[in-house]
Order: structure tokens, then C-alpha cells, then sequence
């Protein structure tokens, strides 16, 4: 399954060969920590157990900066 | 499915430090007592004082700025364009557009004018960006702050950002910089008090918060601070923070409450720079020293008549 991901002002796809991907296998996917990050579908912040549908959209956010 | 600990609802969001989850409204309400809990706690200012925001057009001192202003606190916001190209030109736009929308002052510095860009000090400077950007900002921040009758300095450093300082000052055991690392630097001496209201919160906090309460931050990175260790170090203790939760708040509000009581800051004497008057421990301070070498660098690099 496939997933488009808006992050950091830019938008990726991100592709899955499992069929049943949760929120934390995305953050994982993208070598981020819930600790520290989390996503959302519209105004929704999903939990980390939270199934994704093929195709969808999300936002992803990381809250780490440095400096 | 996690029910809000005040109304019951569906939980929005879910703290595993505090073991507790809220709906959007609570999350809101829960973040807004808790900064005005960690004023009070620290005595970092009171309603009748004038409050001047550092902001930086990121989700911390977004945040703080927005959170104050719905606690009634007489906060105005400065901003420092670095003269770091879009990052810049973003950065205050955003803050500019949340000060615009909520009918609020904000003040804007340009470093280029004052002394040079970041990336032209780059240039010149061999040390991390960071670390004279830093200075400088804490440099005009204050000297803004004094010249226009502000009593307080408030900064969006967050608990990541005092966990990461303090591991660092651990590791390398800068008794020094141990012993001045506080929620509150106490105004004298020719510097204004400055604060840091959200030390208690963690960046997921606050990008919670700025996500929740409607905030348009710019959410990507100074590019002067890719590779930072502060980086490395918010990940390190992120892996402890994970395997168990509240590591981290615990970590500083001990070493608040047990080590710091122990350590002696050192008495450093300070004086008036013999340029700019502003205080230092030399004949001339380091941003006039900066800006020496900058004014040396454009006379050597400009065309000979």
C-alpha cells in the first residue's frame, strides 16, 4: 500500500508491502519516534495503533529542533 | 479507545509522562494553567509586568507567545531576522501574520543592519553557527529590552532543550555552566531578567499545543542547525523517555531541586564595554569584537581606489 506524506513542507510517497500499516509502522518507516513526533489526518491526531488506508494523505510532525 | 480525563470524550491527545489523555479543549486548558503553574512557581513575572517574547516564528515560542497573551500577560513579541534567506523571510512572516491576527506588538531586528548576516558571519567565524548566533541574540534581546522599558526577557526553551544542555554540561562537567542553568537568570548588571516559562513542557508538547490552538509556525529547521549535537542529544534521551516515561522531566527537576542548591556559580566581575556599554567581563564585548572583525573583513575584501 502506498501512503503520501506532507512533511517539513514537502510532500513524499511512502510505499508499504504489508497491507496493514498503523501509525506507528509509518513514524517507524520514517526513522522518527512517537516520542517526539506524531501524525494527522485533517485536524485529527492519529494514535500510534490507528490503521492507515491505502492512498490517503497524512501530516507528519516532528517536533525536534536543534540549535 | 483513550477517553479525556476531564470530560470523558474521545482523547485527542495522550501524555504517557503524565499518564493522563484530553480532548482537544482540555489539552488547551491543561497546557495553559501548567505554563501559568510554572510562571508562578519560578516568580517569573506577574500580570502588571511588560514581557518581551523572543520569537523566532517556531512552534515553541509561538506557542508561549500565544499562551500568554490568552493568560491576559502584557507580552509583546521581538523578532530577529538572521538574514538566512526563505528560512528568514518565512520565519517572520509567521510571526508577523500571528501577531497581525491577534492585534499584538511585535518588534523586528535585522542583524544584517546591526552587524552582518548569519550566513556571512559563517563566512568568517570558525565555529558553529549556533554559537555566535546565540550570543548575538541574547546580545540585542537584551539590549532592546532595556532600551525599551521591558522588565522580563521570555524564551521558548523547552524541557528537550534544558535535558539536552544538561546532559552535555553533565558529560563534560561544566560545573559552570551547571551552576547558572535556571528557569530564571536574575535580572542586574546591566541585564534584564530573562525566563523560561515552558521548561517543563517537551517539544511534542508544544507542536501539540501550536497544532491544537490553530498556530501557522514554520516547522522547518534553521539550515545552520542541521547536525547540531543538541540533536543528537534531545534523540539519546528520547530512547530513555520512551522505555520510561517522565525520565526526562525528572532529570531536570531534580537537578533543579537537589544539584543546582550545591553548586557555586562563579563570581565573574563585570563591566561596561568601552564600545557599546553593555556588559562584559573585558576591555570590549564579544559583539563588538564581532563586529570589528566584520568591519575588518569588508575593508580588506572591498576594491582598492
Amino acid at each position: 500500500m502506498k501512503v503520501r506524506v506532507f512533511y517539513k513542507g514537502s510532500l513524499k510517497e511512502l510505499e508499504f508491502e504489508k497491507e496493514k500499516v498503523r501509525v506507528s509502522d509509518l513514524l517507524m518507516a520514517m526513522g522518527l519516534s512517537p516520542e517526539y513526533a506524531f501524525v494527522v489526518r485533517g485536524e485529527d491526531i492519529l494514535p500510534e495503533g490507528e490503521l492507515i488506508k491505502d492512498g490517503e494523505e497524512l501530516r507528519v510532525i516532528n517536533a525536534i529542533s536543534g540549535g | 479507545m483513550r477517553k479525556c480525563y476531564k470530560c470523558g470524550q474521545k482523547a485527542t491527545v495522550y501524555l504517557p509522562q503524565h499518564r493522563i489523555a484530553f480532548c482537544k479543549e482540555h489539552y488547551i486548558e491543561w497546557y495553559l494553567k501548567r505554563v501559568e503553574e510554572t510562571i508562578k512557581e519560578f516568580r517569573m513575572f506577574g500580570k502588571g509586568d511588560r514581557v518581551l517574547v523572543a520569537v523566532s516564528g517556531g512552534k515553541d515560542s509561538l506557542s508561549l507567545w500565544d499562551a500568554l497573551y490568552r493568560l491576559g500577560y502584557d507580552a509583546d513579541g521581538f523578532y530577529i531576522n538572521l538574514g538566512i534567506g526563505e528560512y528568514s523571510k518565512r520565519s517572520q512572516l509567521a510571526c508577523e501574520k500571528f501577531a497581525n491576527q491577534r492585534g499584538l506588538v511585535l518588534h523586528v531586528f535585522e542583524l544584517e543592519k546591526a552587524v552582518a548576516s548569519v550566513p556571512a558571519l559563517k563566512e568568517l567565524e570558525n565555529r558553529p553557527a549556533c554559537s555566535f548566533c546565540g550570543q548575538l541574540k541574547r546580545y540585542y534581546t537584551n539590549k532592546f529590552a532595556k532600551e525599551r522599558g521591558y522588565k522580563v526577557v521570555a524564551t521558548g526553551h523547552n524541557l528537550d532543550d534544558e535535558t539536552a544542555v544538561l546532559l552535555s554540561n553533565v558529560l563534560s562537567w561544566q560545573m559552570d555552566y551547571l551552576s547558572r542553568q535556571s528557569p530564571v537568570l536574575s535580572e542586574g548588571e546591566g541585564f534584564v531578567r530573562r525566563v523560561k516559562p515552558l521548561v517543563k513542557f517537551s517539544e511534542k508538547e508544544n507542536a501539540l499545543y501550536a497544532f491544537l490552538a490553530k498556530i501557522e509556525y514554520v516547522e522547518e529547521e534553521c539550515p545552520f542547525a542541521e547536525g547540531a549535537s543538541s540533536i543528537e542529544h534531545k534523540k539519546l534521551l528520547s530512547l530513555l523517555e520512551e522505555k520510561s516515561p517522565g525520565t526526562k522531566l525528572r532529570f531536570y527537576m531534580d537537578f533543579l531541586r537537589r544539584m543546582r542548591p550545591m553548586l557555586k556559580a562563579e563570581q565573574v566581575a563585570l563591566r561596561p564595554c568601552s564600545l557599546c556599554g553593555e556588559p562584559t567581563t573585558g576591555e570590549v564585548c564579544s559583539v563588538c569584537r564581532l563586529k570589528e572583525r566584520v568591519a575588518k573583513a569588508s575593508l580588506s575584501s572591498s576594491p582598492s581606489s
